[in-house]
């Protein structure tokens, strides 16, 4: 603490005059400094614990793993929208794949709708277009549609884990855990 | 009873009024016009005296002052519309239903929307007119940057407010708004820099704590959201408003009342 | 009839109202004198009002206009109209007599003290009573909007954000989020605080002028004009169903198909002109719209202190004058990515969404 406040090379001897009790300006000024630093430690820690505050423990909100059916309950070349309100995902069966996307416009957050005729997810908030994989064409957003990790559960049917994601333009649809191979 | 007059001075010469009101009629007299400001705590806000130019519609267009009658507006109606309101997701629509239909005087929640947009218009006006009468210029720095965080505030305010009703238009404002703090570089979970901010493996941004979560209180606008902005547009900011203006309206004073050429 | 509203629908598109509108604004602040004349202005005003005469004729303006949420914004073009005008006037008429050797409106009286009793308190107490009264009309004759309950699964279309924030949803048509919705709002606040401190010209305080103060006030009606009130007006009345950009008259149809293919500034580089294919690593990928973004930011300031800006840069000094180029150049660059977008359908400067980094 003495560096704070280097001591000023011969200074008036008020320090040695004093009796031992008294402190001398010296300490005291690295006392001082010590209080100010244990205060504005004790600030930010319970600025901390106040932002920490606003992050509860327990969230009640939908559960992020559950299962949807069977692989054969899904046609093929189809957009499955039955889980779009409950859980919040499209499940896609392809030619070879199952995959889980999420109804989450990339852009801000809209949700998008599957029109059918024109073969694609089309967000109505600002125009974003998504192809039947996922993947942006036009609109603002600046990226794909997220998928959800697909597994195989041991009764046979499709679990859903809405925590683990995978995001195309980082490579992740390569994950073999981001489909389902059928 | 032998005059007009004598029942009057009846009141004003009455032990409860002179408890009051420590000065004289300040209609007839300077010495009453100037006591009438310095003795009252509401009236004080002003000086005593003033620029005859500063005083002037014509050059203050009175935007301040409507800001702040604006403001009490929001205050007394917000307060009604509280005694029926509940911030819960199954309730609230419902409530704002009963608010129009069920309760006598039922455009209180229009006062109190139609005086939120108007605070906003007249808010920008009042900013327009410092800036045009070029008001902000020393020694005045300050208090314009005190009024660029009520500007804030206010825009804030209308903000929290416009989820509560919580329809269609309510809900997805606030997920359009909200979800630009998604992207807050380093502090939303997609944002530039937010995959930089990690120990080892543990990444410290995600969906699940990153600003929005702050501000919604989940991952999406449901109904802990509903809560916080409720809390927010209730008590937080309108507190941290009512002080702010405290400085404001101090510091006109302080800092040579309103402007005027030297 | 129909013709005109073909016509005023045919040109309207953001390319062309913001450019208009600037070109306008620049004229308006350059010829005042003569366009800020009671009589000329009058003539404006009987055109405003026309225009919406003539339109409120036509249903689809109708029903836009007439919706609860939206009769407040045009109300308030009256009025910003209306302050504009008016302190412009004012400037220009103290302008005359600073010139002339005379004294201004405001110095005229500056000297005279007045007591608050009566003479402000009763003004407040009237504007407070008139205030109040309207409100109160407003309330009754106009319900607040309440629309179904709310439906997390279910976007309407469009979904927009509170009308003073559609300034900003507008430049998200251009921006990413993190831009438009996070560093814009953040330079915006940032700059107008630090409007004070960076502006040394002492001249012009606590009265209306133009000519002592022609940087300042241009730079800010421009910024608060056209790049946040209009961009207001157009979110509001012009940006319907997905987005699309509708002329007044036109019914806002959720089917109307317009084509969005907007190419990335690499794609520009690597496919069209070099005909080789992007690159696998983002940094090569990037480079060029990296090394622009940079350019423009580095070097620019310096070659304005060399020449536009020459005189200003001396007044100011380094440290103030750095402010204004990063309060300044992030707004030129606003337009210029506008200027882009609309001459050659640019959609990203630089694209990395590997890291959430497009600009």
């Amino acid at each position: 603490m003495a560096e704070v406040n280097p001591p000023a090379p011969s200074t008036v001897s008020t320090g040695k005059t004093a009796s031992p009790q008294v402190m001398d300006r010296r300490s005291f000024f690295s006392w001082l400094s010590c209080a100010w630093l244990a205060f504005a430690a004790a600030v930010a820690a319970s600025g901390t614990t106040m932002i920490r505050y606003l992050f509860p423990n327990v969230l009640f909100e939908p559960p992020s793993q559950f299962k949807i059916g069977f692989p054969d309950d899904y046609k093929i070349g189809e957009v499955f929208e039955g889980w779009k309100s409950k859980y919040g995902i499209w499940v896609v069966r392809s030619v070879d794949s199952i995959y889980a996307l999420s109804t989450i416009c990339t852009h801000l957050g809209c949700t998008p709708n599957w029109l059918e005729g024109e073969h694609k997810f089309k967000c109505p908030c600002h125009g974003s277009g998504f192809r039947i994989t996922g993947i942006n064409f036009e609109g603002p957003a600046p990226r794909p549609l997220e998928r959800f990790r697909v597994a195989l559960a041991e009764d046979g049917q499709i679990i859903v884990d809405k925590s683990k994601k995978y995001q195309q333009e980082k490579g992740e649809w390569n994950d073999p855990e981001s489909f389902l191979k059928v | 009873m032998a005059d007009k007059g004598s029942w009057k001075d009846g009141i004003t010469n009455s032990q409860v009024w002179k408890s009051v009101f420590r000065h004289g009629d300040p209609g007839k007299d300077r010495r009453n016009q100037a006591l009438v400001v310095l003795s009252n705590v509401f009236l004080h806000l002003h000086p005593v005296q003033a620029r005859k130019s500063g005083l002037r519609m014509s050059f203050t267009w009175c935007m301040g002052g409507i800001t702040f009658f604006l403001f009490l507006v929001e205050t007394l109606t917000g307060i009604l519309l509280m005694f029926y309101y509940r911030p819960v997701a199954e309730y609230a629509y419902n409530d704002i239903v009963a608010l129009r239909e069920h309760v006598p005087l039922g455009i209180m929640r229009e006062i109190h929307r139609w005086g939120a947009h108007a605070m906003v218009v007249t808010v920008w006006l009042h900013m327009f007119r410092v800036f045009m009468t070029g008001s902000y210029k020393p020694p005045r720095e300050f208090n314009w940057n005190v009024g660029v965080i009520l500007l804030l505030l206010t825009l804030l305010l209308s903000f929290t407010g416009y989820l509560l009703p919580w329809d269609q238009l309510a809900i997805w404002a606030i997920t359009v708004g909200s979800n630009m703090a998604r992207a807050t570089p380093f502090l939303g979970h997609e944002g530039p820099g937010a995959a930089l901010l990690k120990l080892g493996d543990i990444k410290l941004i995600h969906a699940g704590a990153d600003v929005r979560f702050a501000l919604l209180g989940g991952r999406f606008v449901a109904a802990p959201a509903l809560m916080r902005f409720y809390v927010l547009h209730c008590i937080a900011i309108p507190l941290a408003a009512a002080v702010l203006m405290a400085v404001h309206f101090w510091r006109i004073r302080r800092d040579g009342g309103i402007s005027g050429p030297m | 009839m129909q013709q005109l509203k073909d016509l005023i629908n045919g040109f309207s598109s953001p390319q062309l109202i913001i450019t208009g509108a600037s070109i306008f604004f620049f004229l308006y602040l350059y010829f005042r004198k003569f366009l800020t004349e009671p009589s000329v202005s009058l003539f404006f005003l009987t055109l405003l009002v026309g225009f919406f005469a003539f339109s409120m004729t036509d249903a689809n303006f109708r029903e836009i206009v007439l919706k609860p949420d939206n009769v407040p914004i045009v109300a308030m073009i009256y009025l910003i109209a209306f302050f504009t005008w008016f302190s412009l006037r004012r400037a220009v008429e103290n302008d005359e007599a600073i010139t002339k050797g005379g004294s201004t409106f405001e110095g005229k009286e500056s000297d005279q003290k007045l007591y608050t009793w009566p003479n402000l308190i009763y003004q407040e107490f009237i504007c407070s009573i008139l205030v109040g009264v309207v409100l109160l009309i407003w309330s009754i004759l106009l319900k607040a909007p309440l629309e179904e309950p709310a439906d997390p699964s279910i976007s309407p279309n469009p979904s927009k954000a509170p009308w003073y924030f559609l300034g900003l949803q507008e430049m998200l048509v251009y921006f990413d989020p993190w831009l438009a919705g996070v560093v814009f709002p953040t330079l915006i606040l940032f700059g107008l605080m630090a409007i004070p401190y960076i502006d040394k010209n002492p001249k012009g305080n606590g009265y209306f002028t133009f000519v002592e103060r022609r940087f300042a006030i241009t730079l800010f009606l421009y910024g608060w004009l056209i790049m946040w009130v209009l961009l207001i007006i157009m979110g509001t009345f012009l940006r319907g169903p997905n987005w699309n950009f509708f002329g007044p008259y036109e019914k806002w149809s959720v089917h109307k198909v317009v084509p969005l293919v907007n190419v990335n500034l690499s794609e520009f580089v690597y496919v069209k002109w070099l005909n080789t294919g992007l690159p696998k690593h983002w940094f090569l990928r990037e480079i060029f719209g990296i090394v622009a973004t940079v350019l423009y930011f580095a070097v620019t300031p310096f070659i304005l202190a060399k020449t536009v800006l020459k005189r200003m840069y001396i007044q100011l000094g380094i440290f103030r004058y750095a402010i204004l180029m990063i309060l300044l150049l992030p707004m030129i660059g606003l337009l210029l990515k506008m200027l882009l977008r609309w001459s050659f359908n640019l959609k990203y400067i630089i694209a990395i969404p590997e890291y959430f980094l497009n600009v």
